[in-house]
């Protein structure tokens, strides 16, 4: 068979489920639609696996209705094209949506909320946007994903707080939706093409204003969705309310698709147009990186809400994440995508966790919650390897990330990169360490009282639950497992960083996709010594412990440690930015793009 | 100067949409205000679509060669309109349960979460 063909099918197979199981799911009954959702995503595991498989080396374009380019470099159809990274993101997202689907046969007691139909709909929404190669269908399938992330974040629609939340979420990424759509309006004006390859070659080296604005208005829509600062104050908001498996695809997965779009329209369309500012396209956005990792990392430490706290700390490694697209280098784009799978899976188990502590506790946040988990050893234990997971320390995934980020970094004299990720990770582990010892050990004075966490929040499960159900342990271990795991997958650094020298070469994409030309192979990457990096990450792991602990015993340690407790009440500037109020939110997204955008017109003109 | 207005129209709509967003006190309103917003994306599509002396791309009954408006563009307006209306029914049905649960359409009353 050929191989071209199986690209439509992890699109369609869980769109057409989606469907059916909209129509019957009243007649055959909850647990069959169960069923036959965990079916479907497990055969889209195995789909997108087999995919990722026969792309490896050689990235495959189909074109639908077999419209392919006949004079040879005009593309009128519509195309799939699949690379390695694409390929990859799709495997990501259907081994969550697996986890997630898993993880829910025990909670939702009723079926017509739809839950099922809706996250095969995400779940084929966001295969669509990892593989396709056409500028308006990567809008078309973001905008599929919104609405069924929109939909499933407000899922509970008895409560106020949901719907605040999915509310707010609504109406900041349609903002985004709309400025994404000016934007390929303003590039197809110029260039009378919505194919990335072929969009890329008319524009060639042009520079002008148009396409700078095309560029920033289809930029920042995407950012909002990766909630990069000053766009990702619905984020919190959202993950708080959502149920625990929605949550571990909004970020896992969902938001670091956002700052791929990003990487996508960057290097298939603007790079040669903007070659001439790489410089100062790098330094925009690492300076909107390091932003957004610093403030989702004070954020992250001053929340005791659970989810919220996890959500900031999703918000911080965003920035961590963007700075992999940022350098513009192909090696840190091989980092970031090492990084975006281990970060995802690691994630999604904490997220799990929480759902977890929800269903057997009843209670989220952290002053609620102090030494009531005594017992619940492996959750906790979870708990502790997902934050040590989040510190990036040996032998989660995440170092290997890290490690080949920073390096890409150092060769760009961006010495600070490797500090600004000890930074986040010290936070956001330190973070998640307290919380533990504070809900499973009982350690530690009392969580200050803290108003974001007496948001009530039902719990997903009706009757007092003895022991944590298997359905629930299970996917649970199994993500955090694969955090590990993929630290031992065999030349994954290099695997990485040989699809990203692809994805980043404009003029062999073009290529490949319109005149079908095999890329040459990437030359192998010499593997760089792991050492400074796990000297750097164990002992940001240490002190994340630390910091915990300085903040559980605020009160008996020297005074130089007292800053953890301050630490840990927030800064209430910033606090109070957040305010949960959609027109705020609006507000900065408004201005975050006339600052950007300011930044484009000085620095990226002529 | 019709090529450049239809910009600035698209702009001035864009702009309007936004302030209505930030200043709404009302759930409904902000709503519409986002639907006023994503009509500037009409403005836009239309003003590039748009040829002078140009008809409709159906060459059923005229000659080949005869100027037509881009057919194109109006395949992504309906695809547009299509996936936002989506969107604004979702977000008014939310309003509604809103109204339902909390008795109020002010966004500074349905705030539970903050900070």
């Amino acid at each position: 068979m050929n191989p071209t063909m199986l690209l439509p099918l992890p699109i369609a197979v869980p769109l057409a489920m989606a469907a059916f199981l909209a129509l019957v799911a009243k007649v055959i009954g909850r647990r069959v639609a169960d069923t036959l959702a965990i079916a479907t995503a497990a055969a889209n595991v195995w789909m997108t696996l087999v995919i990722l498989h026969t792309v490896w080396l050689q990235p495959l374009t189909y074109w639908l209705g077999n419209w392919w380019p006949r004079s040879h470099d005009v593309a009128l159809g519509i195309c799939l094209t699949v690379d390695g990274i694409g390929a990859t993101l799709a495997l990501l997202v259907s081994v969550l949506t697996l986890a997630g689907l898993i993880f829910s046969w025990k909670i939702f007691e009723e079926t017509e909320n739809h839950f099922q139909p809706l996250m095969l709909l995400f779940m084929a929404a966001m295969c669509g946007f990892s593989y396709t190669g056409d500028v308006f269908n990567l809008f078309v399938f973001f905008e599929l994903m919104s609405v069924s992330a929109f939909a499933l974040c407000g899922l509970k629609t008895q409560e106020p707080a949901p719907l605040q939340g999915a509310f707010n979420f609504g109406l900041v990424n349609t903002v985004g939706a709309f400025m994404i759509v000016m934007g390929i309006g303003l590039l197809y004006s110029r260039t009378g093409a919505l194919n990335f390859a072929q969009i890329g070659k008319a524009l060639g080296t042009q520079d002008d204003s148009l396409i700078l604005l095309a560029f920033l208005l289809i930029a920042v829509g995407y950012m909002v969705k990766a909630a990069i600062v000053p766009f990702h104050f619905w984020l919190a908001d959202a993950h708080a309310v959502a149920p625990s498996p929605v949550c571990v695809l909004f970020s896992g997965v969902m938001v670091e698709l956002g700052i791929y779009a990003v990487a996508r329209v960057y290097w298939t369309m603007f790079q040669g147009s903007l070659s001439p500012h790489t410089r100062e396209l790098r330094a925009i956005l690492l300076v909107m990186a390091a932003i957004t990792a610093i403030v989702g990392a004070l954020m992250c430490y001053a929340e005791h809400h659970l989810k919220r706290l996890l959500a900031f700390s999703t918000i911080s490694h965003a920035g961590l994440m963007l700075v992999g697209v940022a350098l513009l280098a192909p090696k840190a784009l091989g980092g970031f995508l090492v990084y975006v799978l281990s970060h995802g899976v690691i994630k999604a188990g904490l997220f799990l966790c929480a759902g977890i502590v929800l269903h057997r506790l009843h209670k989220i946040g952290e002053d609620h919650l102090h030494g009531c988990g005594r017992g619940m050893w492996w959750t906790a234990a979870l708990f502790l390897l997902g934050a040590w997971g989040l510190a990036g320390a040996p032998p989660f995934g995440t170092l290997l990330g890290e490690s080949m980020i920073s390096d890409s970094a150092n060769e760009f004299h961006q010495n600070w990169v490797a500090y600004l990720f000890m930074f986040s990770e010290i936070i956001t582990a330190g973070a998640v360490f307290r919380f533990t010892f504070r809900t499973f050990f009982g350690w530690g004075e009392r969580a200050p009282i803290d108003e974001s966490s007496e948001v009530e929040e039902k719990p997903e499960t009706e009757a007092e639950q003895e022991r944590t159900p298997l359905a629930m342990l299970i996917p649970t271990t199994a993500l955090i497992a694969l955090g590990i795991v993929l630290t031992f997958v065999p030349n994954i650094r290099s695997v990485a960083e040989g699809d990203a020298h692809f994805f980043t070469d404009q003029a062999s994409y073009a290529a490949a996709v319109l005149q079908n030309i095999e890329p040459a192979p990437a030359a192998k990457a010499a593997s760089e010594s792991l050492t400074p990096s796990i000297v750097r990450c164990c002992i940001a792991g240490v002190l994340a412990l630390l910091l915990a602990f300085a903040s559980l015993f605020h009160q008996r340690v020297g005074k130089w440690l007292r800053f953890s407790h301050s630490l840990e009440l927030g800064n209430s500037i910033l606090r109070k930015a957040h305010s949960g109020h959609p027109g705020d939110y609006v507000a900065w997204l408004s201005f975050g793009t006339a600052v950007l955008g300011g930044f484009f017109a000085w620095f990226l003109r002529g | 100067m019709l090529n450049y207005l239809t910009y600035i129209v698209a702009a001035w709509v864009f702009l309007w949409g936004l302030y209505g967003i930030v200043t709404s006190k009302n759930l409904v309103h902000q709503v519409v205000c986002a639907a006023v917003l994503q009509t500037s994306t009409y403005v836009l599509l239309l003003g590039i679509g748009f040829k002078v002396g140009g008809t409709a791309p159906i060459f059923a009954d005229i000659p080949v060669g005869t100027p037509v408006v881009d057919p194109l563009v109006q395949a992504l307006m309906l695809t547009d309109i299509v996936v936002e209306a989506t969107i604004m029914a979702l977000l008014l049905s939310m309003v509604v349960k809103a109204n339902e649960v909390a008795g109020s359409v002010d966004p500074e009353e349905l705030r539970v979460m903050q900070g």
